[in-house]
């Protein structure tokens, strides 16, 4: 089971602020995506304001890839942030839809 | 009303649920399968016939130990060495040595290591963690323990400061006297050196590498 | 739905929740104050010492913070039955006559804690004073008292969901609680092998906190969502079953962050990093659910020409409101940002575990369940529309900023740890110790016990506003 090419190179000590901000930061950022992508869904939001959704969208992708750099993590790690990363940006498309879909099935 | 699309039916998502929650339980369950067999802990013929335990049997305690860079892994696994001496012998049998680790392990247990210390990383960070307790530096030839303890081995400093810690403080935040016994005391030794030599992914990384830091702040 | 069940008047159920939130207040005030204790320890470590040392005010201060939210949990089933149901509870006198022996054996665990503390390196001391492995250390007879008492509670869920109407909540519930019970067991059995030992604690641990209690969680919010915002059933609980099928999906094996390095193989670093990355996905998807639902609800009001808030609890709509966002922050941010292998390699067993412990506990289960509480309040009084008083803000505001202060503190002590005492010294004695009298780290400690003693006056308020608030005549009725 154990795969004899993972190498582990050490976190550069300057690197560890980095990681940490980065990391927390994707899920600020994933928050704000999500948030900013349902207020205006819900109206709650002017429609212009889904540009800044996308953006931060990104924003998390690249603090995504900056994390998974700085830590040197292994192929697979890397593959499981990629579709993590884009299981954040379909979530709030998803969840609109089937609530929506089922709150215009029992209202009208 | 509308048709009800496969999206929006309450039944779909409930079949879903369970079925995403059964596979991901039996996955688990065919895991700790595996996982149980590779961390049963192994046995005095392992030791002699150098089979690497993931988890060594309790007469690990008659050899040396040393945690080390393995290249293949890509970090630091424990090395059983040479014969040593515990509390003066190394032929320690397979039964005495698992009495000893027991106690050890119930003596962890109910004196409440963990509400202080992280064993393997967890419990409580108001003191060191214990992993490689038994290869910490500060308790070798070179480093301040023995002279404190006023002891010539590993094993005897690190009993005598558990049988009275109050008197051997090494920091204002000092470990109480729990009432530890002298026998309890081998026990937990005994304990702690069986637990360094557990295979733990090369945590804690650079273990040790630092020598004399005691001295050398 | 009959409607006297609408009110606690004239429910046993009801009734006996409210014995079990009393019970968990008084618990969730005694978490703090140990915690206190704890903290000055810290920055004091003469206080005490040799009559409460700093493990036994730990002990305390952490099964205290588990039995509370069991309680308020087992109360806030006990609260939603008789409405979810339409019927009173099965087996209600039992229900009661387990309360009182459960808080009684409380009781006693807890003078032992604080009056034996230790014992001899045998089992009778596993038996009867400290099992001494964290979260669970309650003596093995406890361990059994809880065993019956906990399936004493299953049975009368289970008996009054199949009795009365079974709606998805109550079956998620059904479905969560026997989990939730039959993995204590997993936590009871004695080993020589400490990692095998740690495995299963492991299933007790992980499996309770990063599964079925965010279930539990998640059909709790969606009782709240329909009693005070009047949220559809229909789509609250569609989003239920969804919220199952991703809290399980990436939970349970989520469980593998936990076997980085306790002895199990390095197969478990890709498990848990993957199931890792997708388990905050369903902590953001909660929080879009709650604001959707909220937006929703209110814009169809407002299309109707009302202004008026469709919010019929004010209190108890912040903290459900704080559990969304505080179950993101705490589970999600704090956690993820340690939680994969390369990086956890150094920051296990330091401060940030302890950072993230607090903001996710009170984030993902403190927050909810004061907000049951609130419920109960406004049920017990026969109350319309509940709002906020100064206690309340200044409790919820206070316990907040406490909450989120010690936070920080804890983390910038955690990044100290992990330079010095894990990157640079190699985690031996002398470099955890360097670690710990840095000024950063002191300093940070300082802060902790500041923001500790801020969260405490906060928990005053709020006992203060539980206590008094349903008398208030500024609700309506």
């Amino acid at each position: 089971m154990i795969d004899p090419s993972i190498i582990r190179p050490e976190i550069a000590l300057d690197d560890f602020l980095p990681i940490f901000v980065s990391s927390a930061l994707v899920l600020v950022f994933g928050g704000f995506y999500v948030g900013i992508y349902t207020a205006v869904k819900v109206k709650l939001l002017k429609p212009w304001t889904m540009l800044f959704a996308y953006m931060f969208w990104v924003l998390t992708a690249y603090c995504l890839y900056l994390m998974g750099s700085l830590m040197h993590v292994g192929e697979f790690t890397a593959k499981a942030l990629v579709v993590a990363a884009i299981g954040l940006f379909l979530l709030p498309f998803a969840v609109y839809y089937m609530q929506n879909q089922v709150h215009e099935e029992n209202e009208h | 009303m509308a048709n009800k699309s496969v999206w929006s039916d309450n039944r779909f998502w409930r079949r879903s649920a369970a079925w995403v929650t059964g596979f991901a339980s039996i996955l688990l369950i065919w895991l700790t399968f595996d996982t149980s067999a590779q961390i049963a802990m192994g046995n005095d013929q392992d030791l002699q016939n150098k089979v690497t335990k993931r988890v060594p049997g309790p007469t690990v305690i008659n050899y040396k130990i040393t945690y080390e860079m393995s290249a293949k892994r890509g970090h630091e696994v424990p090395v059983i060495g040479e014969k040593e001496k515990f509390f003066g012998r190394d032929d320690y049998s397979e039964e005495e040595a698992g009495a000893l680790l027991h106690l050890g392990k119930l003596g962890s247990q109910a004196k409440n290591c963990m509400d202080c210390h992280t064993l393997l990383g967890n419990g409580a960070y108001y003191a060191p963690d214990l992993t490689k307790a038994w290869i910490d530096p500060a308790w070798g030839p070179n480093g301040a323990m023995q002279a404190l303890t006023g002891k010539n081995t590993k094993e005897e400093a690190m009993a005598e400061f558990l049988m009275h810690p109050d008197q051997y403080p090494t920091h204002a935040r000092m470990m109480p006297d729990l009432g530890i016994t002298a026998k309890e005391a081998k026990g937990l030794v005994a304990f702690l050196k069986h637990m360094s030599s557990i295979d733990t992914n090369g945590f804690p990384r650079n273990f040790g590498k630092i020598e004399g830091a005691v001295h050398g702040k | 739905m009959a409607s006297k069940y609408l009110t606690g008047v004239g429910s046993e159920s009801k009734q006996l929740a409210t014995w079990y939130f009393t019970f968990a207040a008084i618990l969730f005030g005694a978490q703090l104050l140990f915690g206190l204790i704890a903290a000055i320890q810290y920055v004091m470590p003469g206080f005490l010492y040799g009559i409460l040392d700093f493990s036994i005010a730990r002990i305390i201060h952490i099964n205290a913070l588990v039995v509370w939210m069991v309680f308020a949990m087992f109360g806030s089933v006990y609260w939603l039955l008789p409405d979810e149901t339409g019927i009173e509870t099965v087996g209600i006198k039992i229900g009661k006559l387990l309360f009182w022996i459960f808080a009684a054996a409380i009781v006693v665990v807890v003078l032992v804690y604080l009056l034996i503390q230790v014992g001899p390196a045998d089992e009778t001391t596993i038996w009867f004073i400290t099992e001494g492995r964290e979260y669970i250390e309650a003596p093995r007879w406890a361990d059994w008292g809880i065993v019956v008492v906990a399936l004493g509670f299953v049975a009368n869920l289970f008996l009054t969901g199949i009795k009365g109407k079974q709606t998805g909540i109550v079956t998620v519930l059904m479905a969560d609680m026997i989990a939730f019970a039959g993995l204590y067991l997993a936590g009871m059995f004695f080993t020589d092998n400490i990692s095998v030992d740690q495995y299963w604690w492991w299933w007790v641990i992980h499996l309770w906190v990063e599964a079925t209690w965010e279930v539990f969680v998640g059909a709790i919010a969606a009782y709240g969502l329909i009693k005070m915002i009047g949220a559809h059933r229909q789509v609250v609980e569609m989003w239920l079953w969804i919220e199952v099928a991703m809290l399980f999906g990436s939970g349970i094996l989520g469980l593998g962050h936990h076997y980085f390095w306790i002895g199990t193989p390095e197969y478990w670093w890709e498990i848990g990093a993957l199931f890792s990355a997708l388990e905050p996905l369903p902590l953001v998807a909660m929080f879009i659910h709650v604001l959707y639902d909220w937006g929703k609800t209110q814009g169809a009001q407002e299309e109707k020409g009302s202004t008026v808030s469709v919010v019929n609890n004010k209190p108890a709509f912040t903290w459900f409101v704080l559990n969304a966002f505080g179950n993101f922050l705490g589970a999600g941010i704090w956690g993820f940002f340690h939680t994969l292998p390369q990086v956890n390699l150094y920051t296990h067993g330091t401060q940030f575990t302890s950072a993230h412990g607090h903001l996710a506990f009170f984030g993902a289960y403190a927050t909810i369940l004061i907000g049951m509480m609130y419920i109960a309040v406004q049920g017990t009084n026969g109350i319309k529309i509940m709002k906020h008083t100064k206690a309340s803000l200044w409790g919820v505001s206070m316990i907040v900023s406490g909450v989120v202060g010690m936070t920080v503190a804890l983390t910038i002590a955690g990044y100290v740890q992990v330079l010095v005492s894990r990157a640079q010294m190699g985690a031996t004695w002398a470099g955890y110790f360097d670690g710990q009298s840095g000024m950063w780290f002191s300093q940070a400690m300082d802060w902790r016990l500041v923001m500790g003693v801020v969260t405490f006056l906060g928990f005053i308020f709020l006992a203060k506003d539980l206590l008094t608030t349903g008398k208030n005549p500024v609700h309506e009725r």
